[in-house]
């Protein structure tokens, strides 16, 4: 028996911390809005599509972001607001399927497959739904449409902002096979560096290896690689999925021996996971710092506070502080990490009636 | 039509039908009053479709007949007379205006046909019995904060009252939910209830109603069909639809084996509770209860503002089982401890899970709440 073809949406609301901020504030529209903290230390956690003309990106450091657009407005992050537009978007959401798997606050799968309100098609529910959100929050969004979420996630971010693009089971094994890996959404930066020293760079030259060759380069994670590559993705969309950490972390070229390398090497890796943080809506309490050394033993220091972690400066500095008495290190180091746990949101709880 | 009555018994009246009126209404006639003389009997009556009111009031009628006027106009005008103002209204039928003359003040108030004003007819009401003032006050205060407000959940939009076996004793039983916490109150079921379809009696009713009773203290008579209720108090009479829906198996949200409880006094951990979560700036105000042996710790942390605790402890806080950590909207417990007269007593089952809450000096009213995760 054929195994049916599911219908999944991927949403992606359009720069949205900073829309949200654009729509509060008027007298941002049509500027270069950064939503972050001006500050030495500070990081930018979104950026409006004004900014993003200057390059200004998502976990670029303040100073960078200013360097790159000196007309650049930063605005402090308001959580609380994001969260409430993310609460109206995901009842909107519920209003055609129960199979929702949020991946931050600003950005959801949906399983449309057998739909609370069928249109007709995938595409008539996404399209509803984008209007939807258009005229209860006033902002735009982006969704993707195909058979699986790999693809669904490619869409979204083909037409983006305020677009809809759909990937049929006709069109997905072409549409990969002209993407470069480094784009494909569980292909890091790390990995696609790897693969292009195999000589792997676009979703055809992927697709050249067998199932069993990729597997032996990249352990489990190969197999997973070998079903990208033919549009294939079977993991299921799944409502219960919450994340209780998130981390970074760097593998040197050249092991480090010193702290003032590390400390440098450490920065970036805070800045991105808060950012990452901050996207899901979390404050993270637990923070985590890992040291591989060179002869793969690895050491983990970690610290929780009582208040939430509310600032990129903040967890840097308790990275730093976790770091420095590993230092001078018995054995060179070879990785750093770093990941934040407790990041749950509050949340009310519910019956289930 | 044709009548005068005291300026103190119509502005009571008035208040009464006059707050079921819309305000925002596109229906115009739904804006106004019937004021009604039949048989020299002086009758008032307003409706939203949903519900009416008719009250009897006394007065010197003179002469039978109809008219229907604004009842917020008519309502501001009466009040604003003298206080021991003779009332004179004065209807010549058709659409004549309404004349109303109190010592020598004179208004003219344009009526709508009376044929036009929507009677609503409860039909048979086969479920009769009675309640006393007082009980019927207490199935609505300790019930009605649970009331969902959630549209699309339309059935969770009023109160469940039912007739059910509490403990092998008959009993007339109100809940209401939002899905977050349930309140379940009880009172020994009254002769003529046993029979009685469970009903859900509608948020608007409801505030309807308990306005109505608040300085009743006789019984309230109440009968019931499948799809309406109607209330009597003296000369009021408020008839109401009832939700055309079915309430969930409340039942099995109720945990039955939480064995960690805590007692403690009720006025202390309000106070508490309330100061706490003045630390947060979010609109669900999180507070945590850390619990360990007869010692009660309320927090709130908020990533903005800082953190708050309260410790209450010595004679305020009884405990014996293992500690234990568990968050709550500070709303969700000040409004069950709003309703609490003695010790509030706790059953917990673990962080994550239905909590029961008591008031100890009264077994009447069981609320559950869930936990929020902090």
């Amino acid at each position: 028996m054929p195994v049916p073809v599911r219908r999944i949406i991927h949403v992606d609301m359009d720069a949205f911390f900073a829309s949200v901020e654009q729509r509060d504030a008027p007298d941002l529209r049509g500027r270069p809005v950064a939503v972050g903290g001006a500050r030495a230390r500070g990081v930018v956690a979104a950026a409006s599509y004004e900014a993003r003309r200057f390059g200004v990106r998502s976990a670029m450091p303040s100073v960078t972001a200013r360097r790159l657009c000196p007309e650049l407005i930063f605005v402090p992050p308001r959580f609380d607001a994001y969260r409430a537009v993310s609460a109206e978007i995901h009842a909107i959401f519920a209003r055609y399927t129960p199979l929702i798997q949020p991946l931050s606050l600003d950005e959801a799968y949906l399983d449309v497959t057998e739909p609370i309100r069928p249109l007709g098609s995938a595409t008539a529910i996404a399209e509803a739904i984008r209007a939807e959100i258009r005229a209860e929050t006033g902002l735009t969004a982006s969704a993707g449409v195909s058979y699986n979420k790999f693809l669904a996630k490619l869409a979204s971010d083909h037409r983006k902002p305020d677009g809809l693009f759909v990937i049929t089971p006709r069109m997905g094994p072409d549409f990969v096979a002209g993407l470069a890996v480094a784009k494909f959404h569980g292909i890091g930066p790390r990995t696609a560096a790897r693969m292009a020293e195999l000589g792997i760079h676009t979703g055809a030259d992927l697709r050249r290896w067998d199932r069993a060759a990729l597997i032996a380069r990249f352990g489990k994670a190969g197999g997973f690689y070998h079903g990208l590559a033919r549009g294939e993705d079977e993991r299921p969309v799944n409502p219960d999925r919450t994340r209780k950490s998130l981390g970074a972390e760097r593998t040197f070229e050249t092991d480090l021996d010193a702290l003032a390398p590390a400390l440098a090497a450490l920065a970036p890796l805070s800045a991105r996971v808060f950012a990452a943080a901050a996207a899901a809506g979390h404050a993270p309490r637990t923070v985590t710092v890992k040291v591989k050394y060179a002869d793969f033993r690895t050491v983990t220091r970690s610290r929780s506070f009582d208040v939430p972690i509310g600032s990129a400066a903040a967890l840097a500095a308790a990275a730093e502080a976790l770091l420095a008495p590993l230092f001078p290190p018995t054995r060179p180091v070879r990785l750093l990490g770093v990941s934040v746990a407790g990041l749950a949101p509050p949340a009310q709880l519910g019956f289930g009636l | 039509m044709k009548f005068k009555a005291d300026r103190a018994t119509l502005l009571k009246a008035l208040a009464h039908v006059q707050s079921v009126v819309e305000k925002r209404n596109t229906i115009p006639i739904l804006a106004n009053v019937l004021i009604a003389v039949r048989d020299g009997r002086l009758s008032l009556t307003a409706t939203d479709m949903e519900i009416a009111i008719v009250e009897e009031l006394r007065a010197d009628t003179k002469r039978d007949g109809a008219a229907t006027a604004p009842a917020a106009t008519l309502y501001e005008i009466v009040r604003r007379l003298p206080e021991d103002a003779s009332v004179e209204l004065d209807h010549a039928g058709g659409d004549a205006q309404l004349v109303l003359r109190a010592g020598r003040y004179t208004t003219s108030l344009v009526v709508l046909p009376t044929e036009d004003f929507p009677s609503m007819t409860a039909g048979a009401l086969p479920h009769r019995f009675a309640l006393p003032a007082q009980a019927l006050r207490g199935l609505i205060d300790r019930t009605r904060f649970a009331i969902s407000t959630e549209e699309t959940r339309y059935y969770l939009n009023g109160i469940y009252v039912h007739a059910a076996e509490s403990e092998g004793a008959p009993v007339l039983r109100a809940v209401a939910t939002d899905g977050h916490r349930l309140a379940r109150v009880e009172e020994p079921l009254p002769e003529g209830a046993a029979g009685m379809p469970g009903v859900i009696v509608p948020r608007k009713t409801v505030a309807e109603l308990r306005k109505l009773i608040e300085d009743v203290s006789d019984e309230i008579e109440i009968a019931l069909s499948e799809t309406r209720i109607q209330f009597r108090a003296g000369a009021l009479t408020l008839t109401s639809k009832l939700i055309d829906g079915t309430f969930p198996e409340y039942d099995r949200v109720i945990p039955r084996d939480n064995d960690k409880v805590l007692r403690v006094a009720k006025k202390d951990f309000a106070e508490a509770v309330a100061r706490v979560a003045a630390i947060s700036a979010e609109r669900s105000r999180p507070v945590k209860l850390s619990v360990a042996r007869d010692l009660l710790v309320v927090s709130a942390a908020s990533p903005d503002q800082g953190t708050a605790t309260e410790e209450l402890e010595g004679g305020l806080v009884r405990y014996e089982s293992g500690p234990i950590e568990i968050g709550f909207q500070a709303r969700y417990l000040n409004d069950v401890t709003d309703q609490v007269t003695g010790d509030v007593e706790f059953r917990f089952a673990d962080g994550a899970s239905p909590t029961i809450v008591r008031d100890a000096a009264d077994a009447s009213a069981l609320y559950v709440l869930m936990p929020m995760r902090v």
